[in-house]
């Protein structure tokens, strides 16, 4: 290339391009181009062990100065072969393995798992679970994005906004370990519904919540929503088009962001989401601001969610689960009185059971994203495939686009903007 | 999505028509989901341009799964997603089955998993290869497509053709244990593991504590 470095212009000017840049991240240690532009572009390694990463993510950079020309995000660090140990157990014994895939938001997973096994099985959980699901889904969403805000403001630069996110984190956390004993990795959902009775206080411990969240979020606002570093880091850094969104198969708010009016709640309605008033926001400029608006407005749709099914749910006494069906887990009330209970308790749990030969595709709204399990079943006991569509993988590759051009200092904050977890990304 | 086949037939230049015309049955959302499968409009549609790509139709749990030959997936694909009424314009997903154990040939099925923004349903190609044989890659029509089929690439070991680089995904780079997703792939791999010293080295009696001292 015979450029110069004084022929490129400031970015405020006009958007660098460079004539050699590879559509997406094709770039290697050993590429050729690099070596022809050796004497001018430097190379970069980010991570594997960068704070801003979100986890173990390597980002190989090419750097004209302080302009990146093109990245090629290197992943498979935390690479557990969820998908290989998923035909070697039992459909009951995979919803802990949901769990680990996106740590941050373990119900999610578990409810798009089981909604799959279901869909495949054919049964249907009660509308009273169905509720609880939803109100157990929104609580894990406002957690997701809390985690979500906080690390990406910490990567911007506002300290202080990670220590408020995670303390009202705290609060949903304390909530999930009310309702099924475990904080993080909860595997909540089961097929069918729920076998365990809803705990006395956990109503009036989400009414707490629900009471004091949208305050503290009224702080987080002003925090940030108008303050002059905040706006100068996210505005117009990193804009994605709607053409560029559906093309790279974006989804969740990164395709929100950018005005794709697309939310799985709406579109394909599961659970009882037809049923509960919400609002889908959508940004305008597709930039990382407007990504953050959304994500904002998203916890305050949940909030409205949460009240609603709650209000719907107190007061109602019919099951929790669908015990009618033979997929589901036999009731564990009289194991251990009855022989008969026992034996078929036992049975069921280690044997599992044998859906019908057949394929099955769910995917719900996760908080990053579209998140979809597809399961192909052989009439065994064990998936023949187990196939997650993890949102934050598609999501992922659109950094090599978003990258090329921007500054140095922005990798972090177009990392920090897609929402990634990389237990979800290698699975 | 800047080269493609230019010779893609599209339906305003398709002159004749091999089962009834679309204006008899319309373009709702509820033939989507009609029992009768042939009535689906993509089916109608990519039975009507592709008569001899369209192997198999499968209704399951409301979805719609079409078999297509491999050779043109591309321009299926192509076609779902400028149709104007269809218009399948969203991948959602793609990836692979290892279909070892339940039938002899072709090995493996590419699935793909469609969308359609405007009209809300969903679709799912299959299109079934052998060890070895190429799936042409559909990074020129979506870019989504890109890392799918490096994984796709990375778990089962399917080429895509023209794709534009087509790495490892997940693994690592100098992986050369195979694909792991195969079905003759065991569980924990073809090497044995490495033996690690489990035997302890420091005898328990220095390393517990008992309040008075080692």
């Amino acid at each position: 290339m015979a450029t110069t470095s004084s022929d490129i212009t400031a970015p405020s000017d006009a958007p660098f391009v460079n004539p050699n840049a590879s559509p997406t991240g094709t770039l290697t240690v050993s590429d050729e181009r690099m070596l022809d532009n050796g004497d001018r572009l430097m190379t970069l390694n980010m991570g594997p062990q960068h704070p801003s990463t979100h986890g173990v993510m390597r980002v190989l950079l090419k750097l004209d100065g302080e302009i990146v020309v093109d990245c090629d995000p290197v992943i498979g660090y935390l690479h557990r072969g969820t998908e290989k140990l998923g035909e070697a157990h039992r459909y009951a014994q995979l919803t802990p393995w949901t769990d680990r895939t996106d740590y941050v938001a373990a119900p999610l997973n578990n409810l798009a798992y089981i909604l799959t096994v279901e869909k495949l099985c054919n049964v249907e959980a009660p509308e009273r679970a169905q509720y609880w699901r939803v109100i157990m889904a929104e609580l894990s969403r406002i957690a997701s994005h809390l985690v979500w805000l906080g690390t990406h403001a910490l990567d911007i630069g506002a300290l202080s906004m990670s220590l408020y996110c995670f303390r009202e984190r705290e609060l949903i956390l304390d909530i999930f370990e009310s309702f099924c004993g475990a904080r993080l990795t909860t595997n909540m959902m089961e097929i069918g519904g729920f076998s365990r009775p809803i705990p006395d206080g956990l109503v009036a411990q989400i009414r707490n919540f629900l009471r004091i969240f949208p305050q503290r979020q009224r702080e987080y606002t002003t925090l940030l929503d108008a303050n002059p570093i905040w706006m100068t880091r996210t505005k117009g850094v990193g804009i994605i088009s709607p053409e560029a969104a559906i093309s790279y198969s974006l989804t969740g708010a990164c395709l929100r962001g950018s005005g794709i009016n697309y939310d799985v709640r709406k579109a394909t309605p599961y659970l009882v989401y037809d049923r509960l008033e919400f609002e889908v926001p959508l940004g305008q400029h597709g930039d990382t601001y407007d990504r953050y608006l959304v994500r904002q407005e998203e916890m305050r749709q949940s909030i409205r969610l949460i009240t609603q099914a709650l209000d719907h749910v107190e007061h109602m006494d019919t099951p929790l689960m669908a015990y009618e069906s033979a997929y589901v887990i036999p009731p564990h009330k009289g194991t251990m009185t009855t022989a008969e209970d026992m034996q078929r308790h036992f049975v069921w749990t280690i044997k599992g059971f044998n859906p019908p030969v057949g394929e099955a595709w769910c995917s719900i709204e996760h908080s990053k994203g579209e998140m979809g399990y597809y399961l192909v079943s052989d009439g065994g006991p064990l998936p023949y495939r187990f196939r997650i569509r993890t949102p934050d993988f598609v999501n992922l590759s659109v950094l090599p686009h978003m990258a090329q051009g921007a500054m140095l200092a922005d990798m972090v904050a177009l990392i920090g903007t897609i929402d990634i977890v990389l237990g979800s990304v290698d699975r | 999505m800047s080269d493609h086949d230019d010779t893609i037939q599209t339906p305003e230049n398709e002159t004749h028509s091999l089962v009834e015309t679309p204006e008899e049955l319309g373009w709702e959302r509820t033939l989507y989901t009609d029992p009768d499968v042939a009535k689906h409009p993509a089916v109608r549609e990519l039975r009507r341009v592709f008569p001899h790509d369209i192997l198999e139709v499968i209704r399951f749990r409301d979805e719609t799964t079409i078999h297509v030959t491999p050779a043109k997936l591309r321009e299926i694909c192509f076609f779902l997603r400028d149709h104007r009424e269809i218009a399948f314009n969203f991948l959602t997903d793609l990836t692979a089955v290892d279909m070892l154990k339940l039938r002899t040939a072709p090995r493996f099925d590419v699935v793909v998993q469609l969308y359609s923004l405007p009209n809300r349903v969903r679709l799912r190609l299959k299109a079934g290869v052998n060890d070895g044989q190429s799936v042409p890659s559909l990074v020129p029509i979506w870019n989504g497509a890109n890392w799918l089929e490096r994984e796709t690439f990375d778990m089962f070991g399917i080429l895509f053709e023209g794709h534009p680089n087509l790495r490892r995904m997940l693994l690592p780079d100098d992986w050369d244990e195979g694909h792991p997703l195969r079905k003759d792939y065991p569980l924990r791999g073809w090497k044995e593991f490495p033996v690690y010293n489990t035997e302890r080295t420091v005898p328990r009696s220095r390393t517990r504590w008992t309040g008075r001292g080692v």
